[in-house]
Order: C-alpha cells, then structure tokens, then sequence
C-alpha cells in the first residue's frame, strides 16, 4: 500500500489523541477553574486594607502663632485646605502641598478670630469666634468644564455658609457646639465657665399658612449630681444631645421638643470612673463613639431595657490607643470611626469591630487629620508642619468572619443576632451580611426534604429491584428516571399555586391523612393473612402488591379529606392554623417546610430512587439465590444479605441526592416566603443559600460586599455539594471494582 | 386461636409486612409523580376550551355574566360557593368572584352572550349593540361586527408591516449611531469622508423614519374610528375600538366540532402568537423560539466536548489515579448546583470575557456593554458547562458497553486507534451519544436558575435571529419557556388571572421534556439490550 496513506494516518491518530487528551484533561481543570474563579471573586473580602502614602510635604507660609484649626480634602484627594485663626481658608494641591488660593471668612458680627473650630458631617465646619458667635461653613467642591479649552475638566471650590449663631448673653462659653438641620432649624449648645449648661433652639413656628415665624428658645439643662462635662456631641439634625463626664458618665438629651429638652438618661459608663475625653456619632446618627482617657474606643446606642426603659449600651469595642483619646469622628461614608490619640490614628469598622489602618508620623505627632467625603482617604498633619497623604483602599471593611458567621449587635436591636438584610433605600444603612441563617435555611430545607424522600426512594427501590415483577421493573424504572427530568421550575411552580393553598385549606385533612395512612396499612396487612389462604389471592404476593396496596392509600387519602375539616372542628375549634398560634404560639407561613418536604422530596426521590435501584440489582443473583436456599424468607434474604451488600450504593444516592436538595434553587424560591429567620418550625418557610443568589445577585452591585458575599454563599454551595459528591463517588468507585459495572 | 396467633408471628417474623410496606412506598412514589401530571394536565387542557358563560340572578337583584370556574364549600361549611371569571376588568376592577349558591335565584345560558378576547385589559363579556363604522352609528348582527372586524384587521395587517419597517429603519438608526461612536473614537472629524457619508445616510434614513412614523400616526388614527358597543350583563353601555378586539366568539351558540376547531386555532396561536397583557395571554413562540434557540447553541458547544471527554476518559486515558480523579470531577461537575453554574457564569462569561470583549471590540460603545451583559451566548455557555457531564456520562457507558471483540477485530485488520474509533466505535455508540445529548437538551430546557442571572428576561424586544446583519444576534437577551412560568406565575400583577397561561405553559414544557427523556431512556435500554449478549 501507500506508505503516504500510512502516515496520514498515523498522523490523524496522534492528532487526534492529542485533541482528546487535552479535551479530557480540560473536564478536570474546569471544575478546579470554576471554583478558583469564584473563590477569586470572594476573596478580596478578607484581604487586609491597604494604605498607600502618596505624598509628603512640608506646609508653606506656615507661622507659629497661626495655628491650624481644620484640614479637609476633596474625594479625589487632589486639593486640600486648612483653616487658621484668622477665619482664612488656604487651599493646597496635595500631591506637591502647592499653595492654591485662600478664602476669607468672617463671623456676622464681623470679628476675624476664630477660637476654636470642629470638623462634622460632609466637610462641614462650625466654626465659634472669640466674640461668641458660631457660624457652619461648609467647603463645597464641584466639577467645572472649561468650555473654552475643550470642555477640560477641573474641581473647583467655594465656602457656603450653612448657619449662623449670635452670641450667647450670658458671656463667653468655654464650650460650643451648633448644629444646623435640613429644614433651617438650628440649635446650639454652651457650657460656661461657671458650669451652666444651655441650648438655644430657633426654629419655623409651624402654622396653618406655611412658613411661621421664626422663635428661638432657650434653656438651661440639668446635669444633677455628676462630673464635668469634658466631651459632648449632637447629632446633624441637632435633635439628639449627648455628654461624657470626667467622672464617666454619659447624659443623653432628646432635643426634639424646642419647649422642652428632656435629659433621658445619665448611664454610668465606666464604673471605673475614667474620663470621657471624646464623644461624636457614628455615620447615621444612631450609635455613639466614645473615647476615654485610657485609651478606649467603644461605640453605644440606647436598648430597651424591661426595667430602665431605653438604655445606653456598650455595644462594640474597638481598638483603643495606649494614650487618652483626643478625638473620634465617623467616617462619612460607612459605619468605620476614626479614633486619635497621641499615638496616632486608627480606624477601626464598628459592625465587623475590624481594625482597618493606622497613621502615625514616626517621632513627630499627628496634631490633626482630615479624611475624604468617599472614605478612600485621609491627610494627615503633624506638629512639625508635615502633611502626609494617604490612600486608603479598604474595600470591604465590613465584611468579617465575625460578620458573615458569628452573632453581631446590629444598630436599633435589642440584643446580638443574626441576621441576613443585605439593603435598605438609604446609605447610611448597617448591612446585614450573616450567612448562618442561610446556611440554616439550605441544611432545614434539606433536611425536612429528605426526611420526605429517603424512606420512599429507598424503600421504592428495594421493591422494584427485588419483589416487583419483572415486566413492572421495566416500567418503573424509566417512569421514575423521566419524573426526574421534570424541570424543577415546574415542581416549584405547583408547589407554590396549587399544594401550598391545597395544604392550608386543609391542614388537618393533611395531618389526619400522616396518622390515616399508616393505620389503613397496617389494617390491610392484618386482613391479608386471612386473605392470602385464599388460591388465587395468594398470586398478588408474586410482585403485585403495590397495585393492590394503591387503592388502599388512596382510600385512606380520601378519608382524610372527607373526615379532616370534621375533626378540625371537633378538636381544634375549626381553625387548626390558629389553634396553633394560640397553643405553640407558632405562625401558619402558607409557603412552609411542608410544602418544600413534598416539592424538594419528589424532586430528589427519583436521584435516590435510580440508583439505590442500580445498586440493588447489581448484587449478584447467587447470593439471593444461596441466602433463599437456607430457608430465608425474601424479606430476610433482603434485609440481611442484599441490601448489605448495596448499602454503599445506596449510601452514595442518599449523599447525591442530599448534594442536589442542597442546591436546589428553583423549588425555594417559588414555594418559600425567602425570609432569612432561624426557626425549626416545620410550619415556617427559610431562605437557603441558593434562593438567596437568585434574588439578590441582579442587585447587587459588581465588586461590592453583597457582589462578594453571594460568590462566597456560592463557594460554600459549592464545597457542600464537592464534599458529598466526592464521598458519594469514591463509594461507587469501590462499588464498581468489586461488583464489576453498573 | 392458638395457631392463628402463631401464624401471625410467624408472619411477622418472616417480615411480609414490610414488602407490603416497601410496596407502598412504591405505590405512593408513583402516585405523587401521577397527580402532579394530572394535576398540570387538568388545569393546561381545559384553558382554551371555549367553555359556556352563566347568567345568573343574584337575591339583591343583580346580574352577573361569567364563566364558572371552580365550585367549593364555603368558609363556614354550610352550602357551597362558586368562582365565577367576571371578566370585564376595565368596568368592575377585578376578574373573578366568588358567589354563594345560595344566593343565585336564576341560572341562564343565553345564546347571544360574546366572548371578546381584547389586547388591553382581558376578555370583555356581554352583548353587541351597536356598530359605529365611518361615524354612523348603526344596529349591527354578529356577522356585520365579524364583517367589520375582517375589515379592520385588514388595515392593522397594514399597520403591522409598517411597523416592521419602522423596526428595521430604528435598527438601521441605531447602526449609524454605533458607527458615528466608533468614528469619533477612532477620532474622525466631520470633513473626513466616512463621516460625510455617514451623515448623509443619517438624514436620508432620518427622513424615511419620519415618513414612516407620520404613515403610521394617520394609519392608526384610521384604524381606530371604527368602534363598536356593547353593554355588560347589568346592561352599561361600553364603547370599544374594533382594533381592539383580538377575536369574538360566543361559547354558547358553538357546536361541539366548532368547539374543536376553536381550540385547534387556539394552540396553533399558541405555538405561534406574540404574547399579550404582559404575557399572560397571548402566545408562546419568542419564549419557545428563545429555548430552542439556547438549546442549540448549548449542544454546539456541551456536544462536542462532552464525546470528546467521554473518549478520553474510556480510550485514551490509561485507568489509574488519574482517570479515578477525572471521574469524581466529571461526577462534581454534574452535581455543582445550578446557580453556582449561573453565578460562575456571571463573574467569568459576562464581567470576564464579555466585558474583555467589550473593551477591545466596542471601546466606543462604552459604559454600555454590548457583550458585558446577559445574554443568549453566555446562557447557553453557562448551560453547556452544565451538561457537559450528562453527555461524558452516557457517551462513557455507550463505549463500555461495546464489546472488547468488536475493538480487537478492529485492530487485528491493521486499523489505527483512531480509525477504529471513527469507523467502528463511535458508530455504534451513537445510540448512547445521542441519548446524552437529548438527556442535555432536556435538562436545559428545564433549567432557570442559571439562566435567571445570565440573561434570560421577560419580555425580550427582539429575537435573537432576525432579518438584519449579522442574522444571529447571540448578545441578545432572550425569553424561556421555564422562566416564563416563574415570571408570570410569580412577578405578574394579577396571578389569578394568569394563572391559566402559567398552567398552558407548563404543560407545554412538561411535555417537551418528558417525551425528549423518555425518547432518551428509550434509546438507551433498547441499546443495553443490543449488547447485553456481549457483555457476560
């Protein structure tokens, strides 16, 4: 022949086994490939923050006596300002600390020196003048497009005065804080030197014909029989007051009532008796930061309380400094605190309690900072005049092991919890990221499933396997292998918009049919050993018996129905749902464990079913034939000799079948309520891992915490069902070397 | 007594009551899987059977039209109530009540009684009044309003193919734009001559557009003069545009065999219609056409990969740790769940390569993505993963079963390995291949969950093939016949009204992926058979 035919086609042959090893080999490496991207996209969840310094500069035209009261930097840390004494706002480039422009400001009265200033909110300053009077600046930054040079984008900045506060009568304060609210109403607060204490409140009248008069009220407040008030703080709309003692108390005012300032509560924060040297409040204005004079940083809100009514609670610690605290502010993006102390600044995140990042300028000393409105930077300012600017990239600073798994003390609940509400409308919300209540959910659902749908696919098979007839077999088999091709979406879907009314409507029919079922089998089994005498009957126990049981469980099925709302009457007074709330105190949920049990159950029966089935009738016809020979009867034949062999197959269709009730998605999210709760109650729905992914990944943004997180509920769906699968398949593998193929 | 007694515990010892038992396991198995087919055949058949309309006399006095639905006992046990579809939801809100039987004095099926089947708001049921054709208002009998619907349905044909076009000309616009992006990427100005062109075509194409939408505006206000009225059962009049009305009919005035020919012309709208109402009447077809389109491309891609693994895996690889590992992998791919495949398919297809391709290909397009999106080609990608080992598995057990001999003849005539492979083997196992790959369509046109979050929608604006360039139009979205039933069953405003839809749809996707498994499970018994000589 032709040796050129020859080595065609021995070249196709290596070719082609070329293209199959690879393809092969490309089967292993997209399962490892699917998990390593998945794991990829969860993982920068727990990667430690980074802080990258991107400029250091000394300040210029800085002179001793005017010092520096405020810095503040745009969100894209490209300018920079300080405040002085003197009301002047001189603006700077932060990468080289070129000075760019100042603007002046000046109280109403018209004095030019400042006292004292603090930093609030969104690049808010309120800033006291030595006259006494308080006005709110606020540095506005907004984008410019030169039209004239090609529309070239450039950030510009202006100084807009939000409030203004005449001084107090009564003479200078040593301490002030002023805050203004959306609607215009503004409220101060002063402390005197003689230890007064009093808030002026201005505010719209409110009248029937919009816009009233403007009233403003004063008031002295009460501190009773406690410290000096060393640190106070208000939140922005200026309706909540809180103050910290040398002595450790915190005093909380509730401000709401311009007639009426009620002090709420004086809590002893420290019994022992530490010194509050700072207060302010966390990004939303529910939990308060307090720092003391040891060092410790620690966030509060009020809880409700059966004896004291709302009371003010430690609720997370956060890293402290090994110096008193000098300062605490909130980050104005997320829920991080900002803590400064001699030795430096650190920012911790309040829910997950994680330290982010810390500051320090070595030998000199931060004598104050400023961060970006987005978070993603602060500067820093030392008492040698250096400006250091940083990047901060913390992407994920809520997210801890902690968080995702452990119980937290989320803002406004009474006690720690887990919890799982990943959004709310506004920013300043606290997400709720546990995944224990998910995972709950996926290990209920599947449970109460199997429990459904174990003993029917198992004990199923062993019927069809060993004491169906043959001709039977050959019908079973496939009708059970295409139930299992029905789409799970459709099994949902009648689960849901037909059993789930079905069930309510006729709970106790459902019940009383779990007790009729048994008995009228039991019945039946009683009365056919008197029938089986009986010639011809005696041929149904050749492989008929689950076609004369049927009409049997239908029978009973029907009774149920017929007796249910009779007996719900009877015992329950008619409402079977409500008599158990008013018993158990457990709430009917339409779309409960029961229906996921009967929906997620008959979607697994048929994986169970095949191959314990398989495995059954895999088990060498002579051992049958041998354990029949020695007088077994055919349960005993089955029960002691067959189906230990084919335990381990039926081990692995139980562990299959478990891995796809686990991640099963369809069925749940149609016939479950989808709350995130942790309740046993067979009468409550869930909210599994997987039903979870489908709701909530459309929503959530690429790259976030929620994006993050639901690649991590992913992982885990994934290492369950890897672990069990695998389990599953060494046993077949056994399996198969010992029985040969099945 | 003694004996009986001893009997029984023989009986029981001898465990007969547990096969009894484990037979009833079996029976209520089986019985589960009966009812649910039942169950969606009970509620999917009957849908468009033109059932008969009730009048009935209320007690108060009242007159209520409808068709009876479902008749059950009342809340408090005493008497019955029934569940009539009111219709009519522009005039009464709702579209279903419940009445008491025993507040029904008189039941009546009165031959005029019609069914007009609307694009807006549901069916409307009551009597036909008047005609207004050109103005003039006129008494009109059935068959001068069929007259005049014909008419009418003539100028909305018109209008259909007018708005075809209007289609193609917003495509061909919507071309020019991505055109003019991707110039003024590149950084040409409006002297360089692709860009005058390209101007000059936009204002061509804009003053066709215009022509078209003024056709269209005159067109429509035609077609919507003519009206008709008609008063419900209570007698309030209620004016209606003929162009309105999708199809008339009056179920009690119909025979039986027209009964039939109406059902018939029912599923073949169906299989063929647009949906309506938001797609809780109406037809099928873009949801049928987007799943088969999504199978296919799917078994383009989960075909080919899965033989080739399955070869692999029982010709090539040399059995060891590394075919066992292969196995578990081949075994975990099938049971990684679903959404994991979905979300797997979101972070790597869409935001990995969809968005690569997005940032080399469309640059000028951006931030809208054109491929950085769900769409029809990652769906199908993320199914292929999916059943890639449905395919290695029964393409694996389709070689095992071919018998050592049939190899060993091969190679003793001089054939290579891969000659036998391509002339003996894979012929032969092309029973078990194809039983795999029809085992994979059908898990794909069952499953949703994946595809929820890799760009299945509700209502897709355009099919994925249409008559424009390129023709096959893979980023587009697309609608499936699964999530079809989540969406209407669950996201639709009026459940109760939709639900006969949800059922209809059902059943059709039950019977689409019953007969392709059972086609499948066919197959592959009737190869084990063929082979099972050689086995032992």
């Amino acid at each position: 022949m032709n040796p050129a035919f020859f080595k065609k086609v021995k070249r196709n042959d290596r070719i082609a086994k070329w293209i199959i090893t690879v393809g092969g080999m490309a089967i292993i490496f997209s399962v490892v490939f699917i998990l390593i991207l998945i794991a990829k996209v969860s993982l920068p969840l727990f990667l430690a923050p980074d802080k990258d310094l991107r400029a250091e500069f000394q300040l210029e035209h800085k002179t001793a006596e005017d010092k520096i009261l405020a810095l503040g930097v745009d969100e894209y840390l490209e300018t920079g300002y300080r405040l002085d004494q003197t009301g002047t706002f001189r603006f700077f480039n932060v990468h080289y600390g070129s000075p760019l422009d100042t603007l002046e400001v000046s109280s109403e009265t018209g004095s030019r020196r400042l006292v004292t200033a603090r930093t609030y909110g969104r690049l808010n300053h309120m800033l006291v003048w030595d006259d006494g009077s308080v006005t709110i600046e606020h540095v506005k930054f907004y984008p410019f497009f030169d039209e004239k040079n090609d529309n070239v984008r450039s950030i510009r900045h202006r100084i807009e005065r939000l409030a203004s506060f005449a001084a107090p009568d009564y003479g200078l304060p040593v301490e002030t804080m002023a805050r203004v609210s959306d609607d215009g109403r503004q409220v101060r607060i002063d402390l005197f030197r003689s230890g007064e204490f009093q808030v002026t409140i201005a505010e719209e009248e409110e009248s029937l014909f919009g816009a009233g008069d403007r009233i403003e009220e004063m008031h002295q407040l009460e501190l009773g029989a406690v410290g000096d008030v060393t640190a106070m703080t208000m939140s922005t709309d200026g309706l909540k007051l809180y103050a910290g003692t040398s002595t450790g108390e915190i005093l909380r005012w509730d401000l709401s009532d311009i007639e009426a300032p009620l002090l709420k509560e004086t809590t002893r924060a420290f019994t022992d008796q530490r010194e509050i040297t700072a207060l302010n409040m966390v990004f939303g204005d529910i939990s308060l930061i307090v720092g003391d004079e040891q060092g410790g940083v620690s966030t509060w809100f009020p809880v409700r309380d059966a004896d004291f009514g709302w009371k003010l609670t430690r609720i997370h610690e956060l890293q402290g400094h090994t110096q008193a605290v000098q300062d605490v502010s909130p980050s104005p993006h997320d829920k991080s605190v900002i803590s400064f102390a001699a030795d430096g600044i650190k920012i911790s995140h309040m829910t997950s309690e994680r330290f982010l990042v810390g500051f320090d300028h070595g030998a000199e000393r931060i004598v104050d900072f400023a961060q970006s409105t987005r978070g993603n930077g602060v500067i820093t300012l030392s008492d040698h005049g250096t400006v250091q600017s940083w990047k901060l990239d913390i992407p994920h600073p809520e997210i801890s092991l902690k968080t995702l798994f452990g119980k937290v003390w989320y803002e406004s609940y009474p006690e720690p919890t887990w919890a799982w509400q990943s959004s709310a409308g506004t920013d300043d919300y606290e997400p709720k990221l546990s995944l224990t209540p998910l995972i709950f959910g996926t290990l209920k659902g599947t449970f109460y499933a199997m429990l459904f749908a174990l003993p029917l696919a198992i004990f199923g098979a062993i019927y069809t396997s060993q004491f169906a007839r043959p001709k039977f077999k050959a019908i079973i088999k496939p009708a059970v292998e295409v139930m299992a091709a029905i789409p799970t979406v459709i099994i949902g879907f009648l689960a849901a918009l037909w059993l789930a009314p079905l069930i309510e409507r006729s709970l106790g029919s459902m019940f009383l049919s779990l007790i009729l079922i048994p008995a009228a089998l039991m019945l039946s089994i009683l009365l056919w050993q008197g029938a089986r005498k009986v010639t011809p009957l005696k041929q149904v126990e050749r492989g008929y018996e689950f076609l004369v049981i049927t009409p049997v469980i239908v029978m009973a099925v029907a009774i149920a129905a017929v007796l249910g709302p009779g007996l719900e009457n009877w015992l329950f007074g008619g409402d079977l749902k409500q008599w158990l709330f008013n018993e158990t105190g457990t709430r009917y949920d339409p779309r409960n464990c029961i229906i996921i049990a009967f929906a997620m159950g008959f979607a697994v029966i048929p994986i169970i079913f095949t191959i314990a089935e398989d495995s059954l009738s895999n088990v060498p016809q002579s051992i049958k034939a041998a354990s029949l020979a020695l007088g077994a009867s055919r349960w005993q034949t089955v029960w002691r000799v067959i189906l230990p062999s084919a335990s381990p197959g039926i081990f692995a269709g139980t562990m299959i079948g478990f891995g796809r009730a686990v991640g099963e998605t369809m069925i749940v999210l149609m016939a479950t309520g989808n709350t995130a709760i942790m309740d046993l109650s067979i009468f409550n729905g869930m909210r599994p891992l997987s039903a979870n992914i489908a709701v909530e990944i459309p929503e959530a943004p690429v790259d976030g915490s929620l994006y993050r997180t639901l690649f991590l509920t992913a992982v885990i769906l994934f290492v369950m069902t890897f672990i069990v699968n695998t389990v599953a398949e060494i046993v077949r593998q056994r399996l198969r070397a010992k029985y040969g193929r099945f | 007594m003694a004996t009986t007694t001893k009997n029984m515990n023989k009986y029981w010892r001898v465990g007969e009551p547990m096969v009894w038992l484990s037979g009833a396991s079996l029976a209520i198995t089986l019985l589960t899987a009966v009812i649910l087919l039942a169950v969606i055949m009970m509620n999917g058949l009957g849908v468009f059977w033109p059932a008969e309309l009730h009048r009935l006399e209320l007690k108060d006095g009242s007159q209520v039209a409808g068709r009876l639905m479902k008749t059950e006992p009342t809340v408090d046990g005493n008497g019955l109530r029934r569940q009539y579809k009111i219709a009519n939801r522009d005039m009464y809100g709702l579209d279903f009540r419940w009445i008491d039987e025993n507040q029904i004095v008189r039941q009546a099926k009165p031959k005029q009684l019609l069914v007009l089947e609307r694009i807006e708001h549901g069916d409307f049921y009551g009597e036909l009044q008047s005609l207004v054709i050109n103005g003039a208002r006129h008494r009109g009998s059935l068959a001068d309003l069929d007259e005049a619907l014909t008419a009418v349905n003539k100028e909305t044909d018109g209008l259909k193919e007018l708005e075809d076009k209007l289609n193609d000309a917003s495509y061909q616009m919507e071309q020019l734009r991505l055109k003019e992006l991707k110039y003024r990427y590149k950084g040409l100005a409006d002297s360089d001559s692709e860009m005058i062109t390209l101007n000059q075509d936009k204002v061509s194409l804009d003053k066709e557009f215009r022509q078209l939408i003024d056709l269209q505006t005159r067109q429509t206000a035609r077609a919507r003069e003519d009206k008709a009225v008609f008063t419900d059962v209570s007698g309030t009049e209620k004016e209606i545009v003929l162009a309105d009305i999708f199809q008339v009919y009056t179920p009690n005035n119909m025979s039986a065999g027209e009964k039939m020919v109406f059902y018939a012309a029912k599923l073949v709208e169906l299989l063929v219609g647009e949906p309506r109402e938001s797609n809780t009447e109406g037809g099928l077809f873009p949801a049928i056409f987007g799943t088969v389109m999504l199978i296919f491309v799917m078994s383009l891609f989960s075909f080919p990969l899965g033989v080739i693994a399955a070869i692999y895996l029982r010709e090539y690889a040399k059995e060891g740790v590394v075919v066992r590992i292969v196995r578990i992998a081949v075994n975990n791919l099938a049971g990684i769940p679903s959404i994991v495949y979905g979300i797997f398919g979101l972070g790597f297809f869409i935001y990995g390569i969809g968005h690569s391709i997005d940032s080399f290909f469309f640059p000028e397009r951006m931030p809208t993505p054109t491929f950085g999106t769900g769409g029809l080609l990652w769906a199908s990608l993320t199914l292929a993963l999916l059943t890639v080992p449905v395919v290695i598995v029964s393409t694996e057990e389709a070689l095992g079963a071919i018998p050592r001999e049939m190899r060993e003849g091969s190679y003793a005539l001089g054939s290579t390995k891969f000659q036998t492979l391509v002339r003996i083997l894979l012929p032969m196992a092309s029973p078990g291949i194809m039983t795999g790959l029809i085992l994979a369509m059908a898990r794909a046109a069952g499953e949703v969950a994946p595809l929820m979050i890799t760009g299945v929608v509700k209502l897709a604006p355009a099919l994925p093939i249409d008559g424009n360039f390129p023709f096959f139009h893979l980023d587009r979205k697309f609608m499936h016949l699964g999530f079809h039933i989540y969406d209407i069953g669950f996201q639709s405003p009026n459940v109760e009204a939709a639900k006969p839809m949800v059922f209809v749809t059902t059943l059709l996707l039950v019977l689409i992926v019953l007969i392709m498994s059972s086609v499948a499970i066919y197959l592959r018994n009737k190869m084990k058979k063929r082979y099972t000589f050689g086995t032992f």
